[in-house]
């Protein structure tokens, strides 16, 4: 591994930062390089990309914090219109040439402004001959800004005049970034993704004073063991070691087992890991219910995620209503007849089942239906004679509300909207089985 | 302002007049719909109270209700930011840094009842919790933007409804000057939690036993369906960022399903979110203890007829699972009671009541003989008695006194009997009689309830009952009789005792030999021998698996049993069987119903169809099928369109109109003959016409040149 | 000994690299200020006699310098009026007024800063901050009084000039030629851009108003030309302090030059564009490793320099992701295959895994729907899938419309790169429609 070099800066403060970035030596050392000596002119502007932390806002951070090199980062996601943006860095700029204690914040409400502003600030601290970095975080919103942000911020250094780096920092590649009538090619710079070996050594390093570090370095690899298929993501695998750890620890802590037969430590662990995939990683209940539950020991099979309650409690007509949706929204219209008229006449299986339409519909997805149709299917469902009071429409608007139906396209009253039902098949099912109404005889896709 | 209309279309919101001006106004219209009776005011008077002492009992019901949610709600709350209040250092707090704690407070579907939920909600925490509550709704929220201009509206604004010392140098920063960005609500927060460590030390005592140095900010999401996905992401990243700075807690207001969350928010932000689960309680439990509260008890004079709290009740059940649009029904209840029925006057507590009968005037007398309960109560009189109710005024108002205090009595045990009658019904297996007791309640006020065959199926389950069930029914029904208020109920308390006893003599008796049993059992045979109870006893001699012969058990259950449906038959006796029940019941379902499920669509169809029933016009009286042409064009168009079929040819239509327009002056005038309509007759189709498509009947079609669609189909 | 050498050059020259790096990252990263020029010898004597008759003569004028991104327009127009600043009587009556379509992004932004340039403010006073049209009459008024004898010339540089064609009506863009068209005060105006069409993009009357004076700038060298612009941006200046650090600079990049691998990476670069920028971001990432203890260029910087230019990032990302991404990723794969490159919804996807988990269910945990889910939409936050249609609030996402922006070969490249994969997951990758 490169151990970073560079006449800058003392030899101290570089072990130090070292210290601060594991498995990213060599990505800070490119950085360093390209950065040069403080007064020397960098390049305009960086992209840097790479996954979920990846490292990438951190190790930004630590370098221009540790070498003190004048900086100014913002997250565009906090700051989500332009003005707002803008203003921002001029504060930043402003509270950081220090000793002018003046943060009276100037109205900017363009990029023209934000430049004349901008000379004036960098003029008005001492250190004007050195490099300024601007780092934005989570660039990939300058695309939702007004045309000319991200071009602009591209070229800053052109259009000020000045001394200055913008490095943008994303999850999502330049390519999507590049506006089609080009614009200036910032450095694009990749930031790889941990490997396993480095995600074992990262999340070893910060273990808890009571136990000895490969005690935890051996719970971290069974963890790896276990969730690195499914996710290798840093935050996420620090957030599941340090929920599961108690478990993992609980047969030393009642003396069953010493810290080195790891063998019963498995075995204890292993179901509680696989259950906390489903409920932890999915957020289900918070940790702190997850710990509740460890510390009374309870079975993690009878935990309640979220979805555990998927049941839905609605007034007898809702029901129907709701029902009647998805049949009108994954039935086909001319099936209607075979489904609803009590005596249909002879239509025979053969050339009701159109050949040709292999894909069923509960691959595409529902179909939008008018109001009338749904009205139809639902007088032809429930078997007492329902009167079309007042009380039926605005339960479809209030289901409609209540995000199960949704209105589709314009709704204009006078030539009648059309809605979609937007429940799963396992809902509806639910929902059917509570009316004794037995849905799958009526759907198109099961027969 | 926002509308419960179904419709889309401008509604005109009137300026709220003053309390008193507007029940003067009503005060009036009491008056002028029937000025024959004169103490309309007195009726108005009662039906105010009355409504407000209901009033009141709902309120403190709600809260009741939700105490139990909103207490675990605190909790969480009061340790979700803990490790935010002393700056602990503790490995897994490190470890799992930058989760917003979250609430996911599942309140059911009935949206309309919410906004109280949250209005006492938000009072709660106001007292314990914290000071700073945001309540955001999905509408005021289009983008992240509106959002935060919102939240911070609210939360300086409640800076203010702490104290209102700052307010005037708070007033002056307005929404715009304000950068609306989670840094500037941060300094917000801090110099606002600065200033009260830096209070008076009373004031701080004050503040600090009600919140900490730093409460958490909660922010409240209304209805979580209707916001979008960006939004809540944007806010929910950005407010992560500030977790540290800021102590932030989020409450979802979920109406249907907890998976909303997952099918909003992506794993990227979902991972920020530390979700706990509350459920409120199912509005049905709400509505059985409201029912519990506001209509079994003897508490109010006013009461609500079998076929009036049916149609309340199904609309709940049917259509809305709102708690708040049945007390709205009740409420009208009670108003179009004392509006429309001029005896209402003495609705109301006894004592009163047999004052006003007093001071009752003589057509209200008139009024009372014409009430058919109290003609069936005459005729059942010997002749001298009628003629004196018929005719003498003051011997009725005391007879009416004595009837009016026999149905309060009525009431009071009317009520237990119910109870103690549910307590057995309600634990035999399938129900006949219905698991709530508002079921029971509806069958009793029916018709007489012993003479359906549920209650003898139940009845014939209550004698299989096995003895432990038995034994504690029996406790409860004594707890009943004792807390109820009845006079007459002390021996029914003491037969029950005995029962309780006789079954642990029973315990004792188990241990002596058989045959002294079964002698018991031929004594009992022989000790009652008339005919209803002996064929009871064979059918369950049938019934009975083991042997022929009854053990003392069996003997004593059906002794209870019958004794049980002794009370049911002496005092479930349906209302309307009762004298004066008219004065208390308010039985009309009809109009309700009329009030509470409207029909848009029939009213139109006979509005258009048969006009003579909205404007009364002799000349429109038409007998079914033929159109008069007095009839507005619109209804003549329209009666014309139901003939047609799915696409209707504008040409014909019109002369199909003409002719029937010219129906009249037909032959006399040439006009007719003429087969080119004259240009008034077209304008006044094309009117028509038009308004017909504004009321959606028919729509212009593409598919063929000059015909429009229709859009509606049958009688409706 | 040449070690012995290296090491005593190294004990030497700690600031005469700094020094080095110093100029050449002026050169490379400050190109449009300082930068040189190449073949563009006739470019550059057309302007300069333009902007010479404009600022002597006093004649208005209006000319467009397009040229493709980074082909040195800006450069050539710097070098132009540094050397008209020397003529003495111009330099001291020369109005510029700088303009950049990125900056002022409408007519009223534009109009304030054109009377801040001109330091009008004080005569205007408040009119500055008036309304649009009030300003610009004013402005108008300024520029016709003079008469083209007397009053200074002025000169108008629009940078970017085809993003000010979409300001409203083109007001600012018609005021501009008009008054270069009307004989008062020495207007030019010249625009940069660069964009070919750009004059099908104004509308008549201002087209009509321009004088279609162009200037193309061409990188029209071949690729000997393209190794001599190699040589010359790499090589320091003859007045380098220390001139045999300098000499041995030169000579190493002489070398450079006639490398072979060194003129294969300049070859596949020029190939793919002729862009001195992508040249000189290539250089000044060599340059960027030049350090005490490696004080000269070698041809592997270069090599390095250029894998790390031109590597695929979607490439990167795939090789990021989960197992479980991966495998929807396949499924996606196959779907395009299956169905011809249709737009697929995640139910598809979902089903398409499914099939893949019943056939192999031992190799791979079966995951609940939720967490697929996830998983999926993980992949749609990473944008290399993406919705057909703006997903709106209501829709499901279950059945949202996508296409995948990968395409097979990157998948299976990404697949041979990607740690520790379970083989099964790689035969059902490979497998065609057949196992269907």
């Amino acid at each position: 591994m490169p151990n970073l070099e560079h006449p800058a800066y003392p030899a101290a403060t570089l072990l130090h930062l070292e210290s601060l970035v594991p498995c990213r030596e060599s990505q800070v050392s490119m950085l360093l390089s390209i950065f040069g000596e403080r007064q020397q002119f960098s390049f305009p502007s960086i992209f840097i990309y790479g996954h979920t932390s990846s490292g990438k806002t951190y190790v930004m951070q630590t370098l221009l914090n540790t070498l003190q090199l004048p900086h100014v980062f913002v997250n565009c996601v906090e700051y989500f219109t332009s003005r707002l943006l803008l203003e921002e860095i001029l504060i930043q700029l402003q509270s950081c040439s220090s000793e002018t204690e003046q943060t009276s914040r100037v109205p900017c409400d363009n990029f023209n402004d934000f430049v004349r502003l901008f000379k004036q600030a960098v003029v008005s601290r001492e250190l004007q001959d050195q490099t300024l970095y601007i780092v934005l975080d989570r660039a990939e919103q300058l695309r939702e800004m007004e045309a000319n942000i991200l071009p602009a911020f591209l070229r800053l250094q052109e259009l000020t005049d000045r001394n200055v780096t913008v490095v943008l920092l994303s999850e999502i590649v330049w390519e999507l970034f590049r506006p089609n009538t080009g614009c200036f090619e910032p450095l694009t710079l990749y930031f790889p993704d941990y490997s396993i070996g480095h995600l074992q050594k990262i999340l070893s390093q910060n273990h808890p004073p009571e136990y000895s570090a490969d005690f935890y370095a051996a719970y971290i690899n069974i963890l790896l063991g276990v969730f690195y298929m499914v996710c290798r993501d840093l935050k996420e695998l620090q957030h599941l070691a340090a929920l599961n750890f108690s478990k993992y620890c609980e047969p030393v802590v009642r003396g069953e087992a010493n810290e080195r037969d790891t063998r019963k430590l498995w075995k204890n662990i292993e179901p509680h890991l696989k259950k906390a995939m489903q409920t932890v990683y999915l957020r289900e209940i918070s940790s702190s219910q997850w710990e509740r539950l460890q510390r009374d020991d309870g079975e993690p099979g009878q935990l309640k995620g979220l979805s555990a309650h998927t049941h839905v409690e609605l007034p007898y007509y809702s029901k129907f209503l709701l029902i009647a949706a998805y049949l009108a929204s994954y039935n086909p219209v001319r099936t209607d007849k075979r489904f609803f008229l009590k005596h249909h006449g002879k239509i025979r299986k053969t050339n009701f089942m159109k050949k040709h339409e292999k894909t069923s519909n509960h691959l595409l997805g529902p179909k939008p239906f008018p109001l009338d149709r749904l009205l139809a299917i639902l007088y032809s469902i429930v078997d007492n004679r329902v009167a079309p009071t007042a009380n039926i429409f605005s339960q479809i608007t209030s289901l409609v509300t209540l995000q199960l139906l949704s209105v589709v396209g314009h709704n204009d009253q006078l030539d009648g909207p059309r809605y979609k039902c937007t429940v799963s098949l396992d809902f509806i099912r639910a929902i059917a089985r509570t009316v004794n109404f037995d849905i799958i005889k009526y759907l198109y896709d099961f027969l | 302002m926002s509308t419960c209309s179904v419709s889309k279309g401008c509604f005109v919101f009137k300026p709220s007049p003053k309390k008193r001006k507007l029940s003067q106004k009503t005060v009036n219209y009491f008056r002028e719909r029937n000025n024959a009776s004169e103490d309309t005011d007195v009726r108005f008077v009662t039906c105010q109270s009355l409504w407000n002492q209901i009033k009141l009992e709902t309120e403190q019901i709600q809260e009741d209700l939700n105490k139990q949610l909103f207490d675990n709600l605190v909790s969480f709350l009061r340790q979700s930011h803990s490790e935010f209040q002393e700056k602990t250092t503790e490995w897994t707090c490190r470890m799992k840094s930058r989760e917003i704690p979250t609430a996911a407070l599942v309140l059911g579907v009935n949206v309309t009842d919410h906004d109280l939920t949250f209005r006492s909600l938000s009072e709660v925490l106001q007292n314990n919790i914290t000071p700073y509550i945001a309540l955001l709704e999905a509408k005021d929220c289009p983008g992240i933007k509106n959002l935060m201009q919102k939240l911070m509206g609210q939360l300086m604004n409640c800076y203010i409804d702490v104290d209102s010392l700052e307010d005037e140098d708070h007033m002056q920063v307005s929404q715009n000057k304000i950068r609306c960005s989670m840094t500037s609500i941060i300094s917000w927060y801090q110099n606002v939690t600065k200033k009260t460590d830096s209070e008076t030390p009373s004031k701080k005592r004050t503040s600090s036993s009600r919140h900490w140095q730093s409460p958490p900010v909660v922010v409240i999401f209304k209805d979580m369906e209707s916001f979008t996905t960006k939004v809540l992401q944007d806010f929910i990243v950005i407010s992560s960022q500030h977790i540290h700075e800021l102590p932030l807690v989020l409450v979802f207001g979920i109406a249907t399903s907890p998976m909303i969350i997952h099918s909003l928010l992506p794993h990227s932000v979902s991972s920020l979110l530390c979700i706990e689960l509350f459920q409120s309680l199912s509005c049905k439990e709400h509505l059985s203890t409201i029912i519990d509260k506001l209509l079994l008890t003897a508490q109010f004079p006013f009461k609500l007829g079998e076929k009036v709290l049916q149609v309340l009740i199904n609309i709940f059940l049917y259509h809305d699972f709102s708690v708040q649009n049945f007390i709205k029904g009740f409420q009208l209840c009670i108003v179009e009671h004392f509006y429309s029925q001029p005896l209402s006057v003495l609705c109301c507590p006894l004592v009163d009541a047999k004052k006003r009968v007093n001071s009752l005037s003589h057509d209200q007398c008139e009024n009372i003989r014409r009430l058919p309960s109290f003609r069936r109560y005459v005729e059942n009189q010997a002749s001298e008695k009628q003629i004196l109710l018929l005719t003498a005024d003051n011997f009725l108002k005391e007879i009416t006194q004595k009837l009016l205090e026999d149905l309060y009595v009525y009431h009071e045990n009317y009520v237990s009997v119910l109870r103690c009658l549910h307590v057995f019904t309600s634990s035999l297996p399938k129900y006949p009689l219905g698991k709530q007791i508002r079921e029971l309640h509806c069958a009793c006020l029916e018709n007489r309830v012993w003479e359906t065959e549920e209650y003898e199926s139940s009845l014939q389950l209550a004698r299989m009952l096995n003895k432990s069930d038995l034994v504690t029914m029996l406790q409860q029904c004594v707890e009943i009789f004792v807390s109820s208020s009845g006079k007459e109920f002390d021996k029914t308390i003491e037969k029950l005792k005995e029962f309780l006893t006789q079954f642990q003599e029973l315990e004792v008796a188990e241990a002596f030999q058989e045959q002294d049993g079964s002698v018991s059992a031929q004594k009992e045979l022989q000790k009652k021998t008339d005919l209803y109870h002996l064929q009871k006893t064979l059918l369950e001699l049938k019934e009975s698996r083991r042997s022929k012969k009854l053990t003392k058990f069996e003997m004593l259950r059906f002794e209870v049993v019958d004794y049980v449906d002794s009370l049911v038959r002496t005092y479930l006796v349906p209302a309307d069987h009762k004298t004066l029940h008219e004065i208390m019941y308010f039985n009309t379902a009809s109009v309700l119903r009329g009030h509470l499920n409207a029909a848009p669509r029939v009213a139109l169809h006979t509005a258009l169809n048969n006009p003579y029933c909205y404007l009364k016009n002799q000349a429109l009286k038409s007998d079914g099928g033929n159109i008069s042409n007095k009839a507005p064009d619109i209804c003549i168009v329209y009666k014309l369109h139901l003939e047609c079929g799915r696409l209707i040819n504008l040409v014909d239509w019109l002369e199909a109109f003409s002719t029937v327009v010219t129906a009249v002056e037909g032959p006399n005038t040439d006009a007719a003959s003429s087969d080119q309509v004259d240009d008034i007759i077209h304008a006044r189709f094309i009117r028509a016409v038009s308004e017909l498509e504004l009321l959606g009947f028919i729509k212009p079609s593409k598919q063929k040149t000059d015909h429009v669609a229709r859009l509606t189909w049958g009688g409706c | 000994m040449s070690k012995r050498k290296l090491k005593e050059s190294s004990g030497a020259n700690g600031e005469c690299i700094s020094q080095v790096q110093k100029i050449l990252r002026e050169r490379f990263c400050h190109s449009y200020a300082t930068g040189k020029l190449f073949g563009t010898e006739q470019q550059y004597r057309h302007l300069l006699e333009l902007l010479k008759r404009t600022t002597v003569h006093g004649e208005s004028n209006s000319a467009l310098i397009i040229g493709p991104r980074g082909s040195g327009k800006t450069a050539l127009l710097n070098h132009v009026l540094k050397e008209l600043k020397e003529i003495k009587q111009v330099s001291e009556n020369l109005l510029e007024i700088h303009l950049n379509g990125l900056l002022q992004t409408n007519d009223k932004v534009a109009l304030k800063e054109i009377t801040r340039q001109l330091q009008l403010e004080n005569v205007v006073g408040d009119k500055v901050f008036g309304s649009f049209a009030e300003n610009l009459v004013f402005l108008l008024e300024a520029l016709r009084k003079g008469d083209r004898t007397s009053s200074c010339p002025v000169l108008f540089v629009l940078d970017e000039f085809d993003l000010f064609v979409h300001h409203k009506n083109q007001t600012l863009l018609y005021n501009l030629f008009d008054v270069s068209q009307s004989a008062q005060t020495p207007v030019t105006v010249i625009g940069l851009t660069c964009r070919q069409d750009i004059l099908e993009l104004l509308e008549k009357r201002v087209k009509s108003r321009f004088s279609h004076r162009q200037i193309y700038l061409m990188n029209s060298f071949n690729f000997k030309q393209y190794m001599k612009i190699f040589k010359e941006q790499l090589s320091l200046p003859a007045e380098f302090p220390d001139e045999s650090f300098g000499q041995k600079w030169n000579n190493n990049v002489q070398h450079l030059s006639e490398d072979k691998t060194v003129q294969d990476v300049l070859q596949s670069l020029f190939h793919c564009t002729k862009d001195l920028r992508s040249l000189q971001l290539l250089l000044m990432l060599a340059v960027s490793n030049v350090t005490v203890h490696h004080p000269l260029i070698a041809a592997s910087d270069l090599h390095e320099a250029s894998k790390q230019y031109r590597m695929d990032s979607k490439a990167n990302i795939v090789h990021g992701l989960s197992v479980l991404e991966i495998c929807l990723i396949i499924a996606m794969k196959h779907l395009n295959d299956v169905y011809e490159g249709e737009p697929f919804n995640f139910q598809m996807v979902y089903n398409e895994f499914q099939k893949f988990i019943q056939r192999k269910a031992h190799c791979m945990y079966n995951y609940e729907k939720p967490v697929v889910m996830k998983a999926f939409e993980h992949l749609v936050q990473l944008e290399l899938v993406k919705p057909l249609e703006r997903p709106s609030v209501r829709a499901q996402r279950e059945y949202l419309l996508m296409r995948l922006l990968l395409d097979n070969k990157q998948i299976m490249d990404a697949l041979q790169v990607y740690p520790n994969c379970p083989t099964d997951v790689k035969q059902w990758a490979a497998s065609s429609l057949s196992w269907l």
